[in-house]
């Protein structure tokens, strides 16, 4: 094909991007109406000093680190039992550990509300034994984000690990345990090096994921447990204050970027070693 | 799953109980005779399906979601589509660098795009809402047609084309008789996508709505903030209900672990 008859194949989806995306994101970003990227810088300068800005950053980056612990812990078994497994039910349990990705945010998260709240089925179960005579508050708490981020992401942890497992010849496990390695030693010597590009996607995508998501803390996490989207929204929705607005977005963006470009950086130094 | 390996498979137990049993509890709820989101649920009846079949905010939103969702994934394939062609096929400059910025939407947080184009669209321009989300939920949705059908052109052997050129067709006939039918898996994969995430997305319908126009997410995230009785169930299993069948024809056409191979490679 022709250098400018394929270029002009890009031109409609060049204009979209920019009117629909690129534009309008940088504008915001750096000059939102009635203020100036200096206010936008000095709005976040002040936010990474103030302990009410600063409580909200930390608590988006550890409750995200603490999801995607517990996503590639969780997930990592589940795609390796699968990659492994010879059962024809195997089919079935991938299908129902993808499936979740198509369903709607807000249909998932809202089940912990029937879960964890006032009259929820943990707070009956636990009055019911007897050991509290008042259900405890559980749901508006991090607990409660940790769950509803770890349900909503943890499919994408299987897809990565998977993908990643079942490119791992079985051949391999089969030789270290014919020389003498136990299992876990196969598992955690020659298993979870061979698939670590896997886990790092996966690790990134739930990341990026659980430190933007909206629906979750918004529903989970209450007022009194504000994420940086749930803050985000409040300054552009509620207060209507364009400079904290863009600022929140920034550190937002920023997170994101940076673990990506981690990431990537650690898939190359993995291709080249 | 495998008993000699106990603690992977304890773990996996406890994945799939995180992933899945929220899920019933919501169908369970909706199901309740009861008129309050409480557990066990007291006794079994099917009102709060005709309650929220009979509520007009829910039904109104559906409408434009799925309007939405039709616009946005055609827009983004008609859109997708040549530029997949053009990175797999065509000769053109810097193909790494046209494909991430293509891809680009994906890595900014949904959130910031939307209220970005809230701010300097509607507010600045004076865009409206269903202007402002079709543009917003389409350049959201151009990765998947780039990616997916791109994915599937790959794939397909070039040569199969250029014969078709070497016999004498036109460009125009080789892309509708050749490249097309190559690409019929990837597009009814980026499509099934791109229609799933717009009709789910709450970022951008959430900064994006007016009161004329507004999502079903979006509608039902609202109305569990001012009322906590079952009619969200009821909803939310009958949006379960609809996505299991989308997800059944996915699995028997093109198989469900392709569909998001394609985005995660």
């Amino acid at each position: 094909m022709h250098s400018r008859k394929s270029a002009l194949l890009l031109v409609p989806g060049l204009a979209f991007l920019l009117v629909g995306f690129l534009v309008p994101t940088l504008l915001m970003l750096f000059s939102p109406p009635g203020t100036g990227a200096a206010e936008v810088f000095a709005r976040l300068g002040r936010m990474l000093t103030d302990p009410y800005d600063l409580r909200i950053i930390w608590r988006t980056v550890r409750l995200g680190l603490i999801v995607t612990a517990l996503c590639v812990g969780l997930g990592f078994p589940i795609a390796y039992l699968l990659a492994r497994s010879t059962s024809r039910w195997a089919g079935v349990l991938l299908a129902l550990a993808i499936f979740p990705l198509l369903l709607s945010n807000v249909v998932r998260t809202f089940g912990w509300l029937v879960i964890l709240g006032a009259n929820g089925a943990v707070g009956q179960a636990l009055v019911a034994t007897g050991l509290v005579d008042r259900a405890p508050q559980l749901l508006y708490t991090e607990l409660a984000i940790v769950l509803g981020l770890t349900q909503l992401f943890l499919p994408l942890a299987v897809i990565s690990c998977y993908s990643a497992v079942a490119q791992v010849d079985p051949g391999l496990d089969e030789a270290a345990r014919g020389l003498g390695a136990g299992r876990v030693r196969t598992f955690w010597s020659v298993v979870v090096p061979l698939s670590s590009p896997g886990i790092v996607v996966a690790a990134t995508l739930v990341f990026a994921g659980a430190v933007t998501a909206y629906t979750t803390p918004y529903l989970l996490g209450g007022s009194g447990q504000r994420m940086l989207a749930t803050q985000l929204y409040a300054y552009s929705s509620v207060t209507v204050d364009w400079a904290s607005a863009s600022a929140t977005a920034l550190v937002m963006t920023v997170l994101v970027f940076l673990v990506s470009g981690l990431s990537s950086a650690f898939g190359r130094k993995g291709a080249t070693a | 799953m495998n008993t000699r390996r106990p603690v992977a498979a304890a773990l996996a137990v406890a994945g799939y109980v995180v992933m899945l049993v929220p899920i019933l509890f919501v169908v369970v709820t909706a199901f309740t005779a009861g008129s309050t989101l409480r557990f066990p649920p007291e006794g079994l009846s099917t009102r709060w399906f005709e309650e929220a079949l009979g509520y007009e905010p829910f039904l109104t939103a559906l409408v434009s979601s799925l309007q939405l969702a039709a616009l946005a994934t055609a827009l983004a394939l008609l859109i997708g589509v040549p530029v997949a062609v053009a990175i797999h096929r065509g000769r053109i400059p810097g193909k790494g660098l046209v494909e991430g910025l293509f891809l680009s939407p994906l890595i900014v947080p949904e959130l910031v795009v939307g209220l970005a184009l809230y701010q300097q669209l509607m507010i600045g321009f004076g865009l409206d809402s269903l202007t402002a989300l079709t543009l917003g939920h389409t350049a959201l949705m151009i990765p998947y047609a780039v990616r997916v059908t791109g994915a599937s052109l790959a794939l397909a052997d070039p040569h199969v084309e250029e014969a078709a050129r070497g016999l004498g067709a036109s460009p125009l006939r080789t892309f509708a008789t050749v490249t097309l039918p190559l690409l019929r898996p990837g597009i009814f994969s980026a499509a099934l996508l791109s229609f799933v995430t717009s009709f789910n997305n709450v970022p951008l319908s959430l900064l994006l709505q007016t009161r004329e126009f507004r999502t079903l997410p979006v509608t039902m995230l609202d109305y569990v903030q001012q009322s906590y009785d079952p009619m969200v169930a009821a909803m939310a299993t009958l949006i379960l209900a609809g996505t299991v069948v989308l997800a059944v024809l996915a699995e028997r056409t093109v198989g469900f672990a392709k569909i998001f191979g394609g985005i995660n490679r």
